[in-house]
């Protein structure tokens, strides 16, 4: 009976040795020097599909709507505008509302897209995460380079009332820590999608291995385990489901705090 | 039996120290919200904002971890 679940793991742990490679990128075609990865082709899927769902939604927008899909977008919107922007940035919060959405609903589609089987979440590779916080840090420094200056930007890093010999100490370590928003926000995302993602793999993998045990030897323990690896596979689904939305929303909401200090300085 | 310390152990066991810190901070940092939100519930949205940030700053030590283990 040991012997069994044992020989059962076994061959996991032999399947699941090439699991990782599978996440890598891998390039399905090439356009002359540029070679199109598979995550490639999901974030343009992505993108279309966050470009059709806002076109399509506010095409016949209403003042009560009637439709629940609506109701969600709109709903969807609504809480980046209030509880993203208006909570976070403060004052003059409407200009950054657009950018914003774009964010959050782009990375929602993106990882939403990854727990259908078959497909690829297109924010579980470091390059498009590196890219997306690469537009927030270029955005929220020319809004604060805008809205202070020059000058003013690089001086507001200090808080004030700092006493004077510590000045260049504080704001070497503020801008330290500055610039590396641009790694954290980048590694945050990719990190959760692929640790998420590879964990949703690994729990698939064992529940299928277990069951071809037990349906080929005919051993009901073996069975009985792979139930259980299936239950905590649902488990972890649910799990998944709300990190792609805490995700996005941990995006966006420090995406708009770094607009928040970079305009009103402290 | 003898023990062999590999590049990829030690790895894993470098990260497994860099996320004791962070695990700890974002802790208290959720203890607080939740001690202040319960003590005045109207000021949780500005608190909100007051906790991601500090998470995310105790956090980004943690990913630091994670990024030398890619590139180490």
């Amino acid at each position: 009976m040991g012997q069994a679940i044992g020989d059962a793991l076994g061959q996991f742990v032999e399947h699941a040795q090439g699991l990782y490679d599978t996440f890598l990128s891998a390039t399905v075609f090439s356009i002359g020097s540029w070679d199109v990865s598979q995550y490639t082709i999901w974030m343009f899927i992505g993108l279309i599909l966050v470009v059709l769902l806002i076109l399509g939604v506010s095409r016949n927008l209403q003042l009560v709507p009637k439709n629940k899909f609506y109701n969600t977008v709109e709903f969807g919107y609504t809480f980046v505008k209030h509880s993203i922007g208006e909570d976070v940035i403060g004052a003059g919060f409407q200009k950054h509302v657009p950018f914003l959405a774009t964010l959050f609903f782009f990375i929602v589609c993106c990882n939403i897209l990854g727990l259908i089987p078959g497909f690829k979440t297109a924010t579980g590779t470091i390059s498009v995460t590196w890219a997306l916080s690469l537009v927030s840090f270029v955005y929220f420094n020319y809004y604060g380079l805008k809205t202070l200056g020059l000058g003013g930007y690089i001086k507001s890093l200090v808080p004030s009332g700092v006493p004077g010999p510590m000045i260049p100490v504080v704001w070497f370590l503020e801008f330290i820590s500055m610039v590396i928003r641009l790694l954290t926000l980048a590694v945050r995302l990719y990190g959760n999608m692929l640790s998420g993602h590879m964990i949703l793999a690994v729990f698939s993998l064992a529940t299928t291995v277990f069951f071809q045990y037990a349906f080929f030897q005919m051993d009901f323990v073996t069975g009985a385990v792979g139930i259980v690896w299936f239950i905590l596979l649902i488990a972890m689904y649910a799990l998944e489901t709300l990190v792609a939305f805490l995700q996005a929303y941990v995006f966006t909401i420090l995406s708009s705090s770094y607009i928040g200090l970079a305009i009103h300085p402290h | 039996m003898d023990i062999t310390l590999t590049l990829a152990a030690m790895k894993v066991v470098g990260y497994g120290l860099a996320a004791i810190g962070p695990g700890a901070g974002i802790g208290i940092a959720t203890y607080g919200l939740c001690v202040s939100a319960a003590r005045q519930p109207e000021m949780k949205g500005q608190l909100m904002g007051y906790f991601f940030i500090g998470a995310a700053m105790s956090e980004a030590l943690a990913l630091l971890g994670l990024v030398l283990f890619f590139i180490a």
